[in-house]
């Protein structure tokens, strides 16, 4: 590193400060909350978790890091996460992944070497290919792939954002998850629960008005009995999509592919958090926010089975309620 | 009779302001005087529109209270330099056109019939002039190692009490913006006991971690200035919402474990002793300072728990000799000062015993820079994850410094060179007995109450068992009223792996100077 930044430093000033300082000590050791951040030798998965399900490297509750989480294991690449918010991102989102710091020698500590930069989830795919032991089933991108895509990231996240960020029924699940780990002040999570709401807001807004053509600078008045019908009309069509498949996987691929873990994502999660029993509402069907009813009664079970199959083969003895 | 104390020396009868306007060794025949019975007949106070009457009545009942008949003139008059002292010091009347009249109640041509013939009666009237009740201000600032611009309005006297509104905006060199509104009031009509409400929002980059703090709450404060002794004491209650985000591609993972939000709810004192003859280049006297904070413990909730204390010594003196020699050579001073400072993490709640977290890199102590350890970076001691400063729980820093007159310059000159040499060192409380276990995420970040205290005794211990980390040099200070810049050239001498040091050429400007 220069001190100058352009003239070059004069020859003898440069002896001189090529000579101090007199004395190098070690390194000063790292305060003991980034002692475990920085322990590890793995790359790192920065998703929405919990500490103690990080630890064992369970499913995360957000359906974006579980779909990269999942495609991460699919292709066998070997990391741990780490909880965190979004603020941690470079991109303002999660995931991303923190590729492991070059390893450094024997003597000299981690934190010597700078932090490497940062996995974008856009990148994702690519890193998991170069650094994983296993490629995952690749799909051709073509028009269907795109449509059935375009399933996922429509119908069904309008639906999961109306269910759990909008839905008064599951404001304490939201609670759970999002708003108390930030902060344990009411002032503070007031505000956080209001910031997500309307953050949900917008985003359904963004994609159901670019359909519907509508004026965007009009507040719309969402109609979610129509965004759950859309929700089920999409499981069913992804689950015609996988009982036409010759393999457990969708489109016929040997092995599952990155649009397995994508839709895998949705229906453990809906599964999991939105399929009433944890709440106690027994099995009133009726209830549209119970997307997890919606995944089991898509096509004749084929998306709940995929889910199943997911589960066992990446993470074995992991249930549906949580261990 | 007629006597006038003014504050601003424009009047016949100046005074300093420690010290009463009557003379330490009176005139006999005035001396009897003093000790004559006297009572006050009437105070009156013109000009004074805006302001209320029940702050005016606390400062005049002194006067007129308790008139015993052994009540001297003496007593007296110090009792209206008193109240004419902290009337100067609401600062809300200007000082032109500010006097204390006093005059003999008997030699009122009418009215006089009802008055205590042997004793002295007074009538006294204050004239003041109010100051403009909005100011607007725009300008530069330089606080330690940043620059900035702001405007500011200040609403004085608002309700009449002296109370001010004081509103804020500004942005600069690493502080994106920043708005506070500051409510202060006198308590009691005492102008040395003041209590004041702010609320805050600003957004601050710190680059030597890699992110940016967002702030937002507000505090309540009370004040509290020994006008003696010049002491002050100030405690407060603040509760700040902090947001750690806007993170630099290579932020380390210690400062992504960070990320994100915490409330803060605290309780602070700080306690200044100044006597210094001039905070920017001080020839002699000496600081001392201390500020204590108690936060999330019991109950005052938050999602920090500490206790955190930080103590400043600092002094001057001059070499005698030269100054002896001749009146108006410049003499050489020697100075130096010592910064201690500590964190202890409480467990949340009323529980002593109960899982500790650890320090936040926003709570923890930062060390090095041109207004602090010279010849270092901003931040560049203490542990360091990559090329992040993140901070340390306890340190110590010291400086020595002498200042040498430029040639050909007078006692007054704002210009002196300086030789020094500073050093100190900064350490984090570390979770022993649990390093590198399996190589995986912690089991758990939370720290028993033994494990904190065996932490600490190992990061104070540390302290002393290597030499610390210096850097000593040479530089121009410039000492001007509102801040001192320095223009050093330094070296370091002795570092630790991952200390940031600054070879060569340093600018600092600031107010407060290791």
């Amino acid at each position: 590193m220069s001190v100058w930044p352009s003239p070059a430093v004069p020859r003898p000033l440069q002896q001189l400060f090529d000579r101090v300082p007199l004395l190098t000590y070690d390194a000063n050791v790292l305060p003991a909350r980034s002692q475990s951040a920085t322990s590890s030798r793995l790359p790192t998965l920065y998703v929405f978790s919990t500490d103690s399900d990080a630890r064992l490297g369970a499913p995360s509750y957000n359906p974006g890091c579980l779909k990269w989480q999942t495609f991460l294991k699919l292709a066998r690449v070997e990391f741990q996460i780490v909880p965190a918010t979004n603020h941690a991102s470079p991109t303002g989102a999660l995931p991303f992944l923190l590729p492991a710091r070059p390893s450094p020698s024997a003597s000299a500590s981690a934190s010597a070497s700078p932090a490497p930069a940062p996995v974008s989830s856009a990148r994702l795919q690519k890193y998991a290919l170069e650094h994983g032991q296993h490629k995952p089933a690749e799909q051709t991108p073509t028009l269907r792939l795109d449509a059935y895509q375009a399933l996922l990231d429509v119908p069904i996240r309008n639906a999961w954002l109306q269910a759990l960020y909008l839905e008064p029924r599951h404001a304490a699940l939201l609670d759970r998850l999002y708003v108390a780990p930030a902060s344990s002040s009411r002032w503070v999570q007031a505000t956080l629960r209001h910031q997500l709401r309307r953050a949900a807001e917008a985003e359904i807004l963004k994609t159901s008005s670019s359909a519907g053509g509508s004026a965007s600078a009009t507040p719309i008045l969402v109609d979610e009995s129509a965004m759950y019908a859309g929700a089920r009309d999409a499981l069913d069509a992804l689950a015609d999509l996988l009982a036409e498949s010759e393999t457990d996987w969708f489109f016929g691929a040997p092995s599952p592919s990155l649009f397995d873990a994508s839709v895998f994502a949705y229906t453990h999660l809906m599964r999991r958090l939105l399929d009433g029993g944890a709440d106690g509402e027994g099995e009133d069907l009726k209830i549209p926010a119970r997307l997890g009813a919606l995944v089991r009664a898509a096509g004749t079970g084929e998306l709940e089975r995929h889910q199943s199959r997911l589960l066992e083969m990446l993470w074995p003895g992991e249930s549906l309620s949580g261990r | 009779m007629a006597a006038s104390l003014a504050p601003g020396g424009s009047n016949a009868a100046s005074h300093s302001p420690r010290t009463p306007s009557i003379p330490d060794t009176p005139a006999p025949a005035l001396s009897d005087h003093l000790l004559t019975p006297a009572s006050i007949s009437s105070v009156e106070v013109y000009g004074a529109t805006n302001t209320r009457r029940s702050l005016l009545d606390h400062l005049f009942r002194p006067l007129v209270e308790n008139p015993g008949p052994t009540t001297t003139l003496g007593e007296l008059l110090n009792r209206i330099n008193r109240a004419s002292e902290k009337l100067v010091r609401l600062d809300i009347f200007k000082q032109e056109g500010y006097g204390v009249f006093i005059s003999d109640a008997r030699d009122r041509p009418s009215g006089a019939s009802g008055l205590h013939p042997e004793r002295t009666e007074l009538d006294v009237s204050f004239r003041v002039k109010e100051k403009s009740r909005l100011v607007l201000s725009a300008g530069t600032d330089f606080g330690n190692a940043e620059g900035s611009a702001y405007t500011n309005a200040v609403l004085r006297n608002v309700f009449g009490g002296a109370e001010s509104l004081s509103v804020n905006a500004s942005t600069g060199t690493r502080t994106r913006s920043a708005y506070n509104a500051v409510f202060s009031a006198p308590l009691n009509g005492n102008p040395d006991l003041r209590v004041g409400v702010e609320g805050l929002q600003s957004s601050t980059q710190k680059p030597w971690a890699s992110h940016e703090e967002q702030l937002a709450g507000g505090s309540l404060r009370l004040v509290w200035l020994a006008r003696k002794t010049g002491d002050s004491h100030a405690l407060a209650y603040s509760g700040v919402w902090r947001q750690l985000t806007g993170l630099a591609t290579g932020a380390s993972p210690t400062v992504r474990a960070d990320a994100g939000d915490s409330l803060k709810s605290s309780i602070t004192h700080t306690f200044t002793r100044d006597r210094r003859d001039s905070p920017t280049l001080p020839q002699r006297g000496y600081l001392f300072r201390t500020v204590s904070e108690l936060a999330g413990w019991g109950p005052l909730h938050g999602d920090v728990s500490f206790f955190k204390s930080e103590a400043e010594v600092a002094g001057a003196s001059s070499l005698l000799s030269t100054a002896r020699f001749h009146k108006s050579w410049t003499p050489i001073t020697v100075g130096g000062s010592l910064r201690l400072g500590l964190l202890y993490p409480l467990a949340a709640g009323f529980s002593f015993g109960g899982p500790t977290s650890p320090s936040r890199i926003n709570d923890r102590f930062q060390l090095g820079g041109p207004t602090d350890v010279r010849g270092f970076k901003l931040g560049g001691l203490g542990p360091h994850d990559g090329s992040d400063a993140v901070g340390g729980d306890v340190f110590a820093a010291g400086s020595v410094n002498m200042m040498f007159p430029l040639p050909r310059t007078g006692p007054a000159s704002p210009l002196r060179i300086q030789l020094f040499a500073n050093g100190g060192r900064l350490v984090a409380l570390r979770n022993e007995g649990r390093e590198k276990e399996n190589g995986g995420p912690d089991s758990n970040l939370a720290l028993n109450s033994s494990a904190v205290l065996r932490g600490m005794k190992s990061a104070v211990g540390e302290l002393a068992s290597e030499l610390p980390s210096l850097a000593a040099g040479v530089g121009l200070v410039y000492a001007h009223p509102v801040a001192r810049f320095e223009l050093n050239f330094s070296l370091p001498i002795i570092r630790r792996e991952g200390e940031q040091v600054r070879k060569g050429l340093q600018v600092g400007v600031g107010i407060n100077f290791l």
